[in-house]
This record gives C-alpha cells, structure tokens and sequence, in this order.
C-alpha cells in the first residue's frame, strides 16, 4: 500500500509512479521487498511467489562512465551499474540477470564484483526456444532460479505461490492489452509511461491503479485525425521522450514492440497449461520474440511486418540503442521486411532513451513523407 | 630497428603456409570434388562441434578465421564499409562485417570470397553474435542453419544444460542424416573425437613449452601458429603439422633459445590479436625485450576434451568453453597462466568487436593485479578494423606500462 496516496486517482498514480522510475520505492512501499530486475525475459512470477515484488532497473537521466565498463558498452548497462555504484539500489532484495545479450551476460557478472550490495542471481533461458530439450532446461532453470528467489525472499516459491502469481501476472497482461489497444486514440508517451509504471511498481497496486485507469482513459480516447501512424519497435526506453516527440511532430505511435514497451507484457495466444511450471515456460517461450532470442528465421521479422499491418501503421522506427547488438543486427531484416510489405521504415539510433535536434530534424522528414504518400489516423 | 636480429623466426612457417594454402585451396576448389564424392561445405563457427560435421564428411570452412585473414590482407575497411552500406552498424564485429562484405562484394575480398556453403552451423559458446551473424547468412544463402545453444555458465555446468546440450547435438545428428543422406556412425565419430584430442593436445604441449625461460615462442608465433587448431582441428594433417611445430619448438627448449634475442619480460595477453597491426603492435613490446609467453585466446583450442559418450563429451567439451564462463573462471584462468608461465606482467585487449570477451577485463585486471601482485595494461583497439586503433596513444601506453619494469 502506497504511504499518501490519499486523492491521487489511479492515472495520476501510474504517471507518478512511471516517472519515478522506481528511485523511490522502498520509501512509497514500505510494506514490500523490492527485487531489481533487468530483462523482460526475467520471470516477475517467481519474484512474487517468493514474497517480494519485481523492480525493473532502468538508468537514472544522463550519461554515464563507470570504470569498469569500456566506452563502447550500451547506456543501459553503464546508466544502471553507475547507479548501483552510487548506491542507487541498496534497498534491495537482490538483482536477478535473464541471460540476454552478451552485454547483460557481461553485466550479470561484473555487478557482484562491483559495489552492489545483496545477492545477484541469474537464469539463462535457452536461445533457441523451440529447440530439442529447451522446455525441459528452462522449467529446470526456473526451478533453480525459484530456490534461489525463494532464500531470499523468506517465501517458499511453491506451486501454490507460483499458481496466484501467474495469475496476478496474468490479470495485469490482460488489461495492459486492453491498454494497447487504445493507442490510436491516446497521446504515445501516455500509453508508454504507464507500460512502465507496471514494471516498477507492485504488481496489486499496478493491477488495481490500471483497472480504474482505464474507465478514466476510455472517456479521454479521441480520435485522433490526420496524425501518422507509426510502429516503435527496439530495446529498453526509459524515458517517454520519443513518443511525445513523435506525437509533437504529428504522429501517432499504434504499435509498440520495445523491451520495456508492450512485448514486455503481450500474453502468447493458446490455452494455459494446468502445471504452473509448465505455463512459466510456455509464457516466457511464446512471448513475442527479442532478438536474443530465435525462434525461427524469420518469425520476427513477420511478426513485426503483421503487427505494423493490424494497426494500419504507415511508418516504422526501428530503435537502435547505440551499441545494442541484437537490434542492430535485427534492423536489417526487419527494415527489409517493412519495406517490403510498404510500410516505410526509419532506422534511428539513440544513445539513450533520450531525443535531441537531430532525432527531431529527422523523425519530422520521416513523417512528413508519410503525409505526403497517405492519409493519416 | 633490427628487428631480424631480435626476433627468430620459426623454420615451420613454410610448412604452416603449405598446409594453409592447401586447405583453402581444397575449400575454394571444393565445388569440383565436392559434389561428386557427395561431401558438403559447412559454414562454422570457431566453437562449433566440428567433430561431428567430421564424421558426416563435412568440409568446415570458418567464417571467424577469413574475418582475420582480411585484416591482414589489409581488406577489412572497404568489406566493412559494403556491410554498413547494406544497413549493418558499424558497432557490430568486424569478423562478421568484413565477411557479409565479402559475401556482398566478392572482389573486394580475399580469394574472392568463400566458397558458398551447403549449410550453416551456429554455435553461440562464443558469442551471441554469431547467431545473428549466420542468421544473416542462412537468409542471403537460403541455406540449412543449424544451432547449437549451449548455455552461458554463470557457475559450472548443470546437469540441465548438459542435458539439453545433448538433445540439441542428437537433433543435430538427425538433422545431419537427413542433409547429407548419411547415417552417423559412432566409430567414424569417435574417431574424429580422437583426432580432435591427438591435435589439442600436441597444442597444448606447444603452448607449454613456453613456460621455459627464455620463452620459445612470442605472441604473433602463437596467433599465427593457432591457424590449423582452428580450421583442421581432427584433420591428420593439421596433426602432422603441429608435430613439426612441436620437434622445432622442443629444439629451441633445449637450445635455450628465446623467440626474443633477449628476453626481459614476461607477459601474458588477453584477447584477440590486434590483425590489422600484428607484427607492428607487438613489436612495440618486442623491441623492449617484452615477450608474450602465453595467451588466454589461442589456449582456447587447447581445451581438454571430456571422456566417455561421444555427444556427451562433445556436449560438455563445447559447452565449457572459456567464453562461455563468469568473469571468476576468466580471472582464475589468467592467475594460473601467470603463475604457470612466470609471468611479469599482462596486457589486455579491450576490443571493441568482441563484447563477450573485453566488457568484464576491467573487473578481471583488478582482481588477478590484486591476487597477483603483478601489473595489467588495458588496450583500446579492434580485432580486425584499423580505423579502431590509435597509434600514438597505443604506444604511449605501452612506454608507460613498460617502464614499470625497468
């Protein structure tokens, strides 16, 4: 339960809570054990059934160059290890690293090293997910990982423990869907800060806080004429200034498949399997695919040319974090894709989750030529 | 600088060319023996289980190695700027831009290229790049891609991982089988197993004998001489090669002769070779009397390989590669190289194509300085880009560093 949260109506929360990064949540939250957490392959669940509540770790405003990473490392990596070294995560229970990029491996392993206090746990979730023997290994590495969580939390991640967290998380994937499809008729940077508010806060008062902030925004959704439609796709964005900035410039952003955006919480189709483990590891093997990850050749390319094509998206921009290696790879083919399918594309490298002049000058070259080839929302 | 007179050069070099030159040849030309004695050409990676390609009579030709050759052939900026024109980063690796260059624009590269593959086999113990890299390829080829995915080991190797490694490798087997129209025959494997451990072997000895004082080899001998344990690993003649290496490099033990003239430090390397300036960037040390008697990378194809099941054994073996293993194993690697070769010092490079490898030396320097005693240099450069390497900065660095021994 939130310490003041007396007059604040659930929208007005989730933004608070969005822009607050979960810098201050030990504080809000008194009541919870807060467990840092990096990746969306990082299973919340098992948090929760361990008694304590997942935190995304993202790096605090401007740049930074600790000493133990070389320059050409990506923002995210060296914005979060500053900030455990500047103490930023003191308060918590434990960091938990999904192996992902070699950066994140890299991560995983220098950040015990470092100052950061409190245990570091990892689980290194197969890459080729529809591999022979990858369901087996990763409800394996899940069972690991919950013996682990569960030490630390004080709570035994049993199969009751876990059957409620998938439901909770379940709950919350459901209405963040409902929230995705508002899109087209909400401001971009709204929809994405309250993606975010979900990953940094408790997960009951994120559920309840985004139930009632959804009555409110269905009375708030217009239509939104004129206004381009655009695909977002790329890796971790803190911050929220690319959508505003896509909404200044005239656009509209329909579609979103960033890390900590909406793949962060799209629920694979097909029914759930009555094994709690069993469902950990279809969600988290059938979840729309990262680039870390493979699946097949080209099941993301497809998926992002279909997703781009349900919601009438005219343009895409692929996001490169500068010197995030799997996105950068995976421009190409998708980029091509698009293309192929007429949906322009813009590839847009950011060293952070922050916009400049530069970005401007182009993301408004790039809309204006939708305007000039079609019509708009 | 009389750099004849300070560096002695290994009269198994010809031979070396001789064997290398015949294996590129046999790859180039392999479209004219190939099909009729229905053997295919495998893309690999360096980590891949070549053993089992082997024993399907596969020819494994290595992507990671041409990267390498085109730095030295001086191609490596116009394949990589064909890359970047086609929409790759230019932050990505320069092994694998320089290749898709190559595959772009045959005559800017090396030989004209590699010979096309048959299929493509991904194993990401080294690196996640190299799944986007033959996924890149499997797309440009419409080619098989076989991956193996043999998970990153934060502590040992689990019994899971081992377990789904080996599901992956029977997979392959099949997969293999139904490529090649050939039945897997676990004696022709466990042949190639052994073959395998005959050549690792011979180089491990090799890179031993530089424990000797003065040492034997320097580093630009080791990264030239780890050619054929890259690309004729489990090939006889690979095996017969090192053998010859290994008489040559016994003699100068035994002579007391050191690969420098004179032979004043002792130090370890860590990383891939600096290819674009190899014989120059070293010299900077070798004209100091500061000699490489070891290295972390080439002693990666000196592994030990498990015993028993074959694909059990392929399935640890791979799996527990260095790089594939936490900052602690790297750094306990390197103290026990430093100890094990007497070593003064180390030098580390950070090098911007290789994530894996250079984002935890920091913290690797720090701890084996600190349990050591002995100092580490970090160098910023690129495995295989010149335009990432600094000169003047590089050698102020290394004078500085150097004088510590002085």
């Amino acid at each position: 339960m939130l310490q003041s949260d007396e007059g604040k109506g659930p929208l007005e929360l989730l933004l608070e809570e969005s822009a607050l990064r979960g810098t201050r949540a030990g504080e809000r939250y008194p009541g919870c054990r807060f467990f840092g957490y990096f990746c969306s392959y990082w299973p919340e669940e098992l948090v929760l059934a361990a008694g304590m509540e997942p935190l995304r770790l993202f790096p605090g405003p401007g740049s930074a160059t600790p000493a133990e990473l070389p320059s050409y490392t990506c923002s995210l990596a060296r914005g979060t290890l500053a900030g455990a070294l500047r103490g930023e995560y003191q308060d918590l229970a434990g960091v938990g690293f999904a192996h992902t990029c070699d950066t994140m491996q890299c991560l995983a392993g220098i950040w015990p090293e470092t100052a950061a206090p409190g245990p570091t746990l990892m689980i290194v979730p197969p890459v080729t997910l529809r591999a022979p023997g990858a369901a087996a290994y990763f409800r394996a590495e899940l069972q690991e990982l919950a013996r682990g969580l569960s030490k630390i939390g004080g709570q035994s991640a049993g199969n009751a423990e876990l059957s409620q967290a998938l439901e909770l998380c379940s709950n919350i994937r459901r209405l963040a869907a409902e929230l995705d499809e508002l899109r087209p008729a909400l401001p971009s940077q709204v929809i994405a800060a309250l993606l975010r508010a979900g990953q940094v806060m408790p997960r009951r008062e994120y559920a309840a806080a985004l139930a009632g902030a959804l009555t409110e925004l269905k009375q708030m959704t217009e239509e939104a004429h004129g206004r381009q439609r655009i695909l977002i796709a790329g890796a971790v964005l803190e911050g929220d200034s690319l959508f505003r900035l896509v909404e200044d410039l005239g656009g509209r952003v329909v579609a979103d498949d960033t890390c900590s955006g909406y793949r962060h919480f799209a629920q694979p189709a097909g029914e759930a399997r009555s094994d709690p483990w069993d469902e950990l590891v279809r969600r988290y093997s059938e979840m729309p695919l990262c680039p870390c990850r493979h699946r097949s050749l080209e099941e993301r390319p497809a998926y992002l040319a279909e997703l781009a094509g349900s919601r009438l998206a005219q343009g895409a921009i692929l996001v490169i974090r500068k010197y995030c290696d799997p996105h950068a790879w995976d421009a190409v083919p998708v980029a091509e894709e698009l293309r192929s399918r007429g949906i322009r594309t813009l590839v847009l490298e950011l060293d952070g989750a922050e916009v400049g002049g530069q970005e401007r000058t182009r993301i408004q070259a790039f809309l204006e030529s939708l305007s000039s080839s079609a019509g708009g929302v | 600088m009389n750099e004849q007179r300070r560096y002695l050069p290994l009269q198994s070099t010809n031979q070396l060319k001789r064997t290398m030159g015949r294996y590129y040849a046999l790859s180039k030309y392999h479209r004219l023996w190939g099909k009729p004695l229905g053997r295919k050409l495998a893309w690999v990676t360096s980590g891949a289980p070549v053993e089992l390609l082997r024993a399907f009579n596969i020819h494994p030709v290595y992507p990671e190695q041409y990267g390498a050759i085109c730095s030295t052939n001086k191609a490596t900026v116009a394949l990589c700027q064909a890359a970047e024109g086609a929409g790759y980063s230019q932050d990505l690796c320069s092994y694998a831009r320089s290749h898709l260059g190559s595959v772009l624009r045959p005559d800017l590269a090396p030989m004209q290229g590699l010979p096309k593959p048959d299929l493509l086999v991904a194993c990401n113990n080294i690196c996640g790049t190299v799944l986007k890299w033959y996924e890149a390829l499997a797309r440009h080829f419409n080619v098989p891609l076989l991956v193996l995915d043999t998970p990153f080991l934060p502590g040992d190797l689990t019994p899971q991982a081992k377990a789904y490694v080996l599901e992956q490798l029977k997979g392959m087997v099949s997969s293999l089988e139904q490529n090649t129209g050939r039945k897997l025959h676990e004696k022709e494997l466990e042949k190639q197993m052994n073959q395998s451990a005959a050549i690792t072997t011979l180089w491990r000895d090799i890179r031993r004998m530089c424990r000797a004082r003065p040492s034997p080899l320097n580093a630009p001998d080791l990264f030239i001489q780890m050619a054929p344990i890259v690309v004729l690993r489990g090939a006889p003649e690979g095996t017969a090669y090192y053998r010859k290496l290994k008489q040559e490099v016994s003699q100068r033990v035994a002579a007391g002769q050191g690969a420098l003239e004179q032979e004043k430090v002792r130090l370890v390397w860590d990383n891939i070779a600096v290819w674009p300036r190899l014989f120059g960037f070293f010299r900077l040390f070798s004209e100091r009397g500061a000699c490489f008697v070891t290295d972390t990378y080439t002693g990666g194809w000196a592994m030990e390989i498990s015993q028993g099941d074959p694909l059990e054994s392929l399935a640890a073996t791979y799996t527990e590669v260095f790089l594939n293993r936490s900052p602690e194993f790297r750094a306990r690697q390197l103290i026990e190289l430093i100890r094990e070769y007497n070593a003064d010092g180390f030098v580390m490079h950070s090098n911007r194509s290789c994530k894996p490898y250079s984002l935890v030396q920091e913290v690797i320097r720090k701890k084996v300085t600190r349990e050591t005693g002995v100092p580490g240099l970090m160098i910023e450069a690129d495995m295989a880009d010149p335009r990432a390497y600094a000169e003047e900065a590089v050698r102020n660095r290394v004078q500085a560093f150097l004088e510590l021994f002085e």
